[in-house]
């Protein structure tokens, strides 16, 4: 089976700082894979070499088969139609309303016309636990754990067989994470999507990921079946789950580089 | 220390701001060059998206309507205010040589080919500019122009394109509308504050000008306009770094703009000062 996606010695820095140095990882379709890592380790840089809105600088990345560190901007175009991505950040638009923002691919580029988007905007908007009262206000009037499910019902708006999640449970009260993490095991199990989803929370990389891979260092230092995490021995690995403050993980201060 | 230390010291040193002061010189030429070609490149761009369709006329109306109509009042001041000083002005100068009839002239001659498109553009680019490098340059540090683009939404077709447009062909108007608002801003004053005649002024305001002076003075605005959208979405476009570089984004995105209008302004005036 080809991977859907395949990466190979991918390297990026941004002048002296080395975030990615060397990362191999593939994901196969219809595959949910999670990536775990501490904050600043280069998940959503990775994320964005992925997508082609960063530019790596040296390695490969394959999607289909095809090498994405070539592709011209119409194929880039082309490929990421049948994407979808919840940013880190959320990312609306401040100056639609949140209906328009779930709508927006909808409207802006397959050309549907208002109305109907509007009605499965409003599908996708309750499917995250949201109602209609929400739909006609403005991104800056509603909490931002109200922008992220929002910005995961633009995500999944237009059913793209790829769906990319930066932290898609951060910020949320436990109920609405397995609201959460439950909808994308649907996407993923319902639509046959690929899945990669990047997150802090164990409870919810175990819950959504089929595969797990953690991020260390720049290079991918372990993945794996999901159940098997709690079995593996690799000591970095544990004390990432473990959250424990003593272990090989060392907190990367400014102050080690002064001493 | 002797003193032919002390000379050969200062020898040295001065040898050293001379060079320090070329390398610095050297660079600044350098990063010259190099922002011309990026801002080049980033128009070029902008320009091969935004003749493509799909064209998003949603966000030409909205911008037509914020330059357009939005700046309107600030234009209208500015223009109403000029106008009258420039009466007022000319009269303390021509009033000297007898020649107070010649006012009327003065004021619809510096207002249509140089004072309306000018300071339109200037304060345009005050309200416009800032406006457009701050709202682009905050989607580009929310991560909203990468949504765009993982929204099968061209970023330069969706948010540049509409801009420049709208600031090529709303300027002209504003500017139309600026010498319109000047000239009668100089008939109030002469005929309420220095006691023309308001018929025999308006003759003399209309009689002399020129339809030249007139659209010289558009092309202008049209090139003014241009380039308020042109540095606003460029700096806002490429600003990074959260609110503070949101900020500074704002501030080149003014600053450059306004240096341009007059360096813009000089070249086209003496362009079409060949032509009469
Ligand atoms: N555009 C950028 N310019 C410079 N440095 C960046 C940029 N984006 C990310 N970085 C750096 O890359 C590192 C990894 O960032 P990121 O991928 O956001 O971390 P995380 O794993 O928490 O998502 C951080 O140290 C950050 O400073
Ligand atoms: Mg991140």
């Amino acid at each position: 089976m080809t991977p859907k996606f395949s990466l190979k010695h991918l390297h990026k820095s941004f002048g002296q700082k080395h975030v990615l140095q060397g990362v191999n990882l593939e994901i196969f379709p219809g595959e949910s894979m999670v990536i775990i890592g501490g904050s600043g380790t280069g998940k959503s840089v990775l994320l964005k070499c992925l997508l082609g809105l960063l530019h790596a600088d040296k390695g490969s990345i394959q999607m289909d088969g095809q090498e994405i560190l070539k592709e011209s901007s119409t194929q880039q175009e082309q490929r990421l139609q049948d994407i979808g991505v919840l940013f880190q950040g959320s990312a609306l638009f401040d100056s639609l309303t949140v209906w328009e923002n779930v709508a927006f691919r909808l409207i802006y580029a397959q050309h549907m016309n208002r109305k109907e988007a509007k009605l499965i905007a409003l599908q996708k908007l309750a499917s995250v636990g949201l109602n209609e009262s929400v739909a006609n206000l403005s991104p800056a009037e509603i909490s931002g754990g109200m922008q992220r499910r929002v910005a995961l019902a633009r995500a999944i708006a237009t059913q793209p067989h790829v769906l990319f999640f930066d932290e898609p449970t951060a910020g949320l009260d436990p109920i609405f994470s397995s609201v959460i993490n439950d909808l994308i095991r649907g996407c993923v199990n319902e639509l046959g999507a690929t899945a990669l989803t990047i997150t802090h929370d164990m409870k919810s990389a175990r819950a959504v990921g089929d595969r797990i891979a953690m991020l260390y260092d720049g290079k991918i230092l372990w993945c794996g079946p999901a159940d098997e995490i709690d079995t593996c021995d690799n000591p970095y690995v544990q004390q990432f789950i473990h959250g424990s403050a003593t272990g090989p993980i060392h907190l990367e201060t400014d102050l080690q580089h002064v001493a | 220390m002797t003193d032919r230390d002390k000379t050969e010291e200062n020898r040295i040193k001065r040898k050293k701001t001379v060079t320090t002061l070329l390398a610095n010189i050297g660079r600044v030429f350098l990063d010259f060059l190099a922002s011309t070609g990026r801002v080049t490149l980033f128009l070029f761009q902008a320009l091969s998206q935004g003749f493509r369709p799909p064209y998003y006329l949603h966000q030409i109306l909205r911008q037509v309507w914020e330059i357009g109509y939005l700046s309107l009042p600030v234009v209208g001041l500015t223009a109403l205010f000029t106008g009258m000083v420039l009466a007022l002005q000319s009269y303390t100068g021509f009033s000297r040589f007898n020649a107070e009839n010649v006012i009327a002239n003065v004021v619809v001659l510096s207002m249509t080919r140089e004072l309306g498109p000018v300071l339109a553009g200037l304060m345009v680019s005050g309200r416009i500019g800032a406006a457009m490098a701050a709202e682009i340059g905050t989607m580009r540090v929310t991560e909203q122009i990468d949504a765009l683009t993982t929204l099968s939404t061209n970023p330069q077709k969706y948010l540049i394109a509409p801009r420049l447009l709208a600031g090529v062909t709303m300027l002209p108007l504003l500017v139309l509308v600026a010498d319109s608002i000047g000239v009668f801003g100089g008939y109030l004053v002469s005929v309420y504050r220095l006691g023309f005649n308001p018929a025999l002024y308006l003759q003399q305001t209309f009689d002399f000008m020129e339809i030249q002076d007139v659209t010289s003075g558009l092309i202008k605005a049209a090139f003014f306009g241009f380039i308020i959208a042109l540095m606003g979405c460029y700096h806002g476009f490429n600003s990074k770094g959260g609110a503070q570089g949101v900020g500074k984004a704002t501030t080149y995105a003014v600053v450059s703009s306004s240096i341009l209008i007059l360096i813009t302004n000089y070249l086209l005036t003496s362009l079409l000062f060949e032509q009469g």
